[in-house]
């Protein structure tokens, strides 16, 4: 595998996941030609090659009992052992700060371990899984549609981009193929949850500098938006606008919605020009959690946090079962690759979404089919730009049952830059830092 | 100093301390494996459109400040540990809330092995039904809760 694992990577292939499906040990790969799927019975670690497969193989040893020879030491990540962490950092004056699983908010449950040296962090080990609730497995055995809830549920904020990556994975298996209508709808329930996200995070990230008012302000927009989703979708979250095979989402008359989302945009236009003058915010922002862009590619980072440190890469440029079209992915003014790089990458998005959400609301929104076009294959990849970046889905079939189904979520690819960027910088800063990449818990843990 | 805290935790339920006519409820958030759905929706309830704070309920960060303990999610076999240390450090009288279907065991939750289920862990005494449930209906079972249902929380219903 590591030979072939090599080739791809020299012809310009990506690492887009790696899971274990019975006796396989398996990693995909997004090569210029499609998705490359490799198969092993006996895996041999590539973390050497591909440092973003690490968190892949130390879950597999933990949930799979999988050896990874070469992977040492091979921490545990999804387990959680009463003694025997291994810790990064050691050495005279090092002191270990632990953080959570609760945290001091309504935040989702996680551990963090600071190693610092006063008030600088040396290396920060996220350890996570504290939600984990074996989705995965309680899906596998089922009919597709009926495993799509158990995809669904990993994450509210993510579930359209986890239920399209998903519902493409199974499609690819099938064999079928999206008509434009369903293209438009499913693109349409992406970029709805893009734009709360988006506000959200924003919001945010206000919160961690301490920037009430544009915390405020950024909820209340971001409540709009949710408003408006639940009109469109019958659900604050979108949950039911994505099924799989066939068009769940449709709108018969869009213009009303088209006109208040009109509306928000110029606000939440107005609203960011109000923080990009906000001294007391801004002057938290710049060199802090910095992510250069070597670092970014070596990590298999994703998404706007990538963008910002100028990895001009988003799943929207070749998503050809969605209606992007021409899509060019936004940019920050500077990719400085840092705090206020990754805000300005979300307000550049803000900005294209709505833009898009205006597009696809000038005529009226169908469900829309799939039809019977390619050969069925064993196994299906789906790879969807979220919030966050892009989230892979695998899907292995068998007897028209799931028989594997693996959620490599955007958040999943970046938890490691996150824990990089923190390295270096003042531990209190890491609050800013964390919301800059606001990356879900529930995403990974599943 | 555990002593103390421990001290502490029962005096205010041996003096026979109500809660006063003052309607006001502290509430300690605690994820238990949710899918961030429920946390998004009470984050929403302090955002301006609900201002739950006005009716005197308020997120504490500690559960030593707090009257109930909210509780999210389906409470997986990790979580368990942590959400019992929570609800021991808080002072008495106490409550539990389950916030959402996956607290009240009503939802998709995952493969068996991994969860434990919040009624085996903790007594539940409000139930807040939803998947999510919404600002509105948080902020008015919170609201009920706090004992002000007849006055406060009308404008908490039509918010």
């Amino acid at each position: 595998m590591r030979d072939e694992v090599q080739r791809i990577l020299d012809a310009g292939g990506r690492f887009a996941a790696a899971w274990a499906s019975g006796e396989q040990w398996r990693a995909a790969f997004t090569t210029p030609d499609g998705v490359r799927v490799l198969s092993t019975r006996e895996p041999v670690s590539i973390v050497d090659l591909v440092e973003a497969a690490a968190w892949d193989e130390r879950e597999a040893h933990d949930l799979y009992g999988l050896a990874f020879p070469g992977h040492t030491p091979l921490r545990p990540l999804v387990a959680h052992p009463a003694t025997g962490w291994t810790t990064p950092v050691s050495g005279d004056g090092v002191h270990e700060v632990a953080v959570g699983p609760i945290h001091a908010g309504v935040i989702e449950s996680g551990h963090f371990r600071f190693h610092t040296v006063g008030d600088r962090v040396l290396a920060m080990d996220p350890r996570l899984f504290y939600k984990h609730r074996g989705l995965e497995r309680a899906a596998e055995g089922r009919a597709p549609q009926d495993a799509l809830p158990y995809v669904r549920r990993a994450c509210a904020a993510c579930a359209v981009a986890n239920s399209v990556a998903y519902a493409h994975a199974v499609e690819e298996a099938l064999g079928l193929w999206p008509d434009r209508s369903l293209r438009v709808a499913r693109t349409l329930a992406l970029e709805l949850e893009r734009l709360y996200n988006h506000l959200h995070d924003i919001g945010a990230l206000c919160a961690g500098t301490g920037f009430a008012p544009g915390t405020m302000a950024f909820a209340a927009l971001k409540e709009r938006a949710q408003r408006i989703i639940a009109r469109v979708a019958g659900h604050r979250f979108l949950f039911g606008a994505v099924a799989v095979g066939t068009g769940a989402l449709s709108l018969d008359d869009p213009r009303e919605t088209r006109a208040e989302l009109r509306e928000l945009r110029a606000d939440a236009a107005a609203a960011w020009r109000e923080l990009e003058f906000a001294a007391s915010l801004q002057a938290r922002l710049d060199d802090v959690g910095v992510l250069a862009r070597e670092d970014a590619l070596r990590l298999g980072t994703v998404g706007p946090a990538a963008r910002a440190s100028g990895v001009r890469e988003d799943a929207r440029t070749n998503s050809p079962r969605l209606w992007y079209g021409q899509f060019t992915p936004a940019q920050p003014l500077a990719e400085t690759g840092d705090v206020a790089a990754r805000l300005q990458v979300r307000a550049a998005e803000l900005e294209a979404t709505c833009e898009l959400l205006d597009e696809l609301l000038a005529k009226p929104v169908a469900p829309g089919e799939t039809t019977a076009r390619d050969e069925p294959r064993a196994i299906g990849v789906g790879r969807v730009e979220c919030a966050r970046g892009a989230t892979v889905c695998a899907v292995e079939l068998h007897d028209g049952k799931v028989a594997r189904v693996r959620l490599r979520t955007a958040s999943y690819a970046n938890w490691p830059a996150v824990a990089h960027a923190a390295a270096g910088c003042l531990l209190p800063d890491f609050p800013l830092i964390n919301k800059s990449f606001e990356l879900c818990y529930a995403c990974v843990d599943r | 100093m555990f002593l103390l805290l421990k001290q502490l935790q029962s005096v205010r339920r041996e003096a026979g301390l109500s809660r006063g006519p003052r309607r006001s409820l502290r509430v300690r958030h605690v994820d238990a494996g949710s899918c961030n759905g429920c946390e998004h929706e009470l984050g929403a309830v302090s955002n301006p459109f609900y201002d739950l704070p006005r009716f005197g309920l308020d997120i504490v960060a500690s559960p030593r400040h707090a009257d109930v303990l909210l509780v999210t999610g389906p409470v997986t076999t990790r979580m368990a540990g942590p959400l019992r240390i929570a609800y021991e450090a808080m002072p008495e009288p106490r409550l539990v809330a389950a916030l959402g279907d996956c607290a009240l065991g009503c939802n998709v939750l995952g493969d068996a092995a991994e969860i434990v289920g919040l009624e085996e862990v903790l007594p539940v005494d409000i139930r807040i039904p939803g998947c999510p449930p919404t600002p509105e209906q948080i902020a008015s079972a919170l609201a009920s809760a706090a004992g002000s249902a007849g006055r406060g929380p009308r404008s908490a219903g039509r918010a």
